[in-house]
């Protein structure tokens, strides 16, 4: 492993924040490993979204808009993702853990004979050597573990885990050519975004979950919604909330649905159940509004209000809204 | 057929591989969801049977049971202590040579692993496999040989149209796995579980942990989250106040 190269990911338009955090991540590896910096973008958009990553710290942007890539699934990435690969020569890929991310981390890494580490929230270069850690079993146990020297190691990294940080001289952008001209088998026939336009929950530097304490689905609307724009962040939800149709399954955070790692979380009339938890522990911050002084997340929340979140979290929004305004 | 169901685990200090004795064993609940599904089609496709396969530790032979009970066909299970402490990539290389030799149409895998794992299994079993792969299935119609999905992803979903073979993964959307029924428990007790060892495979590569192209190092438990600041909020602006100021405390906000 030598060079480093991040896939790209992008849904309607725009790449996934985590991209901006890998790419950082992929210089400061590099360096470590005594190589270059790459980036591929693919599919329709792809030459303005390099434009874009080329402000990062990076040596090459690959691209191509190559429509297979949209037309069928997976394949057609990880041809393109290996050409690059064969290009550069022994290379650490870095891929966002999202749920397409870690379909294309699975399939690369048996194409190319890699050790693959998953959900890395550090790295540790010495000697030519990658050391991951990765939180397990839902954040129970702390892993470190290292590819085994070899040309190819896979990684796929967690959101929020890695700061983004545009500079550098500008990335030289370079076209890639069509690696296979094979018949893909599985046929994208309809792709409907759900969320467009909103902040990935797995991405969201801010999360606001609601659950069964709301009561009904409109709070999500008039109340959780408002506060997760005054803080630049996304609605998540419990399973209890998904479960009753107050939001789809897609907000779920827990065992069962997604795992969040913001900044900040702020959970309203949610009790704190294991497998809620297990799925937002990594919050750096988080605050619970419930009315009951015993709710199991007292215990883990570094501020716990004890009231009742139909009368505190509109007041909130109002403080929040009027100190961005005058900000 | 459905792979490895998985237990709750903890890692072994000395030798660093999961210690798997002494747990319950049961089904990885997303497995149930995969069985599920394929229980389904089956019931679609006259004539076709549902096999069902895992990897482990001898001792997790018999959690296969419940698959049948639940109205599985036959079983499978490859094990063998060279494969202790396998890797994803020995892990899948494994399993797909048992499954190339067992034979399939459709592989249907369950989603992620309870422990919350690498979820690159799928993936890496089709590469090896050489089949498509079609993850976080949440409805699908079978019909000429292809299968018709509707699958979730991190912003929606996609339709996809894929011809047979190829592997499928179920999400939790799919519908409640069933329960085992009376005859179907009686009947499985009958059944045999076709065993497979490494020998089995004709493999050029080694597994277990020679295969492995990852090392665990070391591992320790996450910092610890105690009980944090407690505020009674007589009323919403005093709550709301409580939380603003927190906020602009940790720069939050
Ligand atoms: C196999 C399995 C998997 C699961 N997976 C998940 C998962 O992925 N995610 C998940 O979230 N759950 C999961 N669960 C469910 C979990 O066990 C809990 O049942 C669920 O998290 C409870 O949701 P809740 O906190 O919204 O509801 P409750 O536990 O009912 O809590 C509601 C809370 O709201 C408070 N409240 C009520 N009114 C107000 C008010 N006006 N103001 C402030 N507070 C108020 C109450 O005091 C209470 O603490 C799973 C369960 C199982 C068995
Ligand atoms: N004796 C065994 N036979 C077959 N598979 C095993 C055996 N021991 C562990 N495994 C599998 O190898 C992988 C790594 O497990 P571990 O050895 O616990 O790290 C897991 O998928 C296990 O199910």
């Amino acid at each position: 492993m030598k060079d480093v190269i991040v896939y790209v990911e992008h849904r309607g338009g725009q790449t996934r924040k985590v991209t901006f955090e890998a790419a950082t991540q992929a210089r400061a590896l590099a360096d470590a490993l005594g190589g270059k910096a790459h980036a591929i973008v693919l599919g329709s958009g792809a030459r303005r979204l390099a434009e874009q990553l080329a402000a990062y710290p990076l040596d090459v942007v690959h691209v191509s808009e190559d429509t297979d890539v949209d037309a069928f699934l997976l394949d057609p990435v990880v041809d393109y993702v290996s050409a690059v690969a064969s290009e550069t020569g022994p290379a650490l890929i870095v891929i966002p853990n999202t749920l397409s991310g870690r379909d294309v981390a699975g399939r690369l890494s048996a194409r190319l004979s890699a050790g693959l580490a998953a959900d890395v929230t550090e790295f540790h270069v010495s000697d030519g050597a990658v050391a991951c850690v990765a939180p397990k079993m839902g954040g129970a146990l702390i892993t470190t573990c290292t590819i085994v020297p070899a040309d190819y190691g896979v990684a796929t990294v967690r959101p929020n885990a890695f700061e983004a940080q545009a500079g550098g001289p500008g990335a030289q952008i370079q076209a890639i050519e069509k690696p296979s001209s094979r018949q893909y088998g599985a046929a994208i026939e309809r792709d409907v975004e759900e969320a467009s336009g909103e902040l990935a929950l797995e991405e969201a530097p801010v999360v606001i979950a609601g659950g069964r304490g709301l009561g009904g689905p409109e709070p999500f609307d008039t109340m959780l919604k408002p506060l997760a724009r005054a803080l630049g962040g996304a609605v998540g939800a419990s399973r209890a909330a998904a479960d009753a149709g107050w939001v789809p399954y897609s907000l779920q955070i827990g065992q069962t649905g997604k795992t969040v790692t913001p900044n900040l979380y702020i959970g309203v009339g949610i009790s704190g159940a294991i497998q809620h938890k297990v799925g937002m522990r990594s919050a750096g911050t988080i605050v619970a509004i419930n009315k009951d002084a015993s709710a199991a997340i007292g215990e883990f929340s570094d501020l716990l209000v004890v009231g009742d979140a139909f009368a505190i979290v509109p007041e909130l929004t109002k403080l929040l809204e009027s100190a961005n305004a005058s900000s | 057929l459905v792979p490895d169901p998985n237990a709750e685990k903890r890692l072994d200090p000395q030798t660093k591989h999961l210690v798997r004795t002494g747990v319950e064993t049961v089904l990885n609940p997303y497995d149930e969801y995969a069985l599920e599904a394929a229980l389904q089609l089956r019931e679609r496709v006259p004539g076709s049977t549902v096999t069902v396969f895992s990897m482990g530790p001898e001792a997790l032979k018999e959690t296969l049971r419940k698959a049948l009970a639940m109205g599985a066909d036959e079983a499978v299970f490859l094990s063998d202590p060279a494969l202790a402490g396998s890797d994803v990539w020995a892990t899948s290389l494994a399993m797909s040579r048992a499954l190339a030799k067992t034979g399939f149409d459709l592989l249907i895998v369950g989603g992620l692993t309870d422990d919350g794992s690498t979820g690159a299994v799928p993936g890496s079993l089709a590469e090896h496999l050489q089949i498509p792969c079609v993850t976080n299935a949440r409805k699908v119609e079978i019909a000429d040989n292809r299968l018709s999905v509707e699958r979730e992803t991190d912003t929606g979903y996609q339709s996809v149209n894929v011809a047979l073979p190829a592997l499928l993964t179920t999400a939790l959307t799919f519908g409640e796995p069933r329960y085992a029924s009376l005859k179907g428990i009686m009947g499985a007790k009958k059944k045999t579980i076709a065993a497979l060892t490494v020998n089995d495979l004709a493999l050029t590569e080694p597994v277990g942990t020679d295969g492995s192209k990852v090392a665990i190092e070391s591992f320790a438990p996450p910092p610890v989250r105690g009980r944090g600041r407690v505020v009674e909020a007589s009323d919403g602006a005093s709550g709301a106040t409580a939380i603003f100021e927190f906020l602009r405390e940790k720069r939050l906000a």
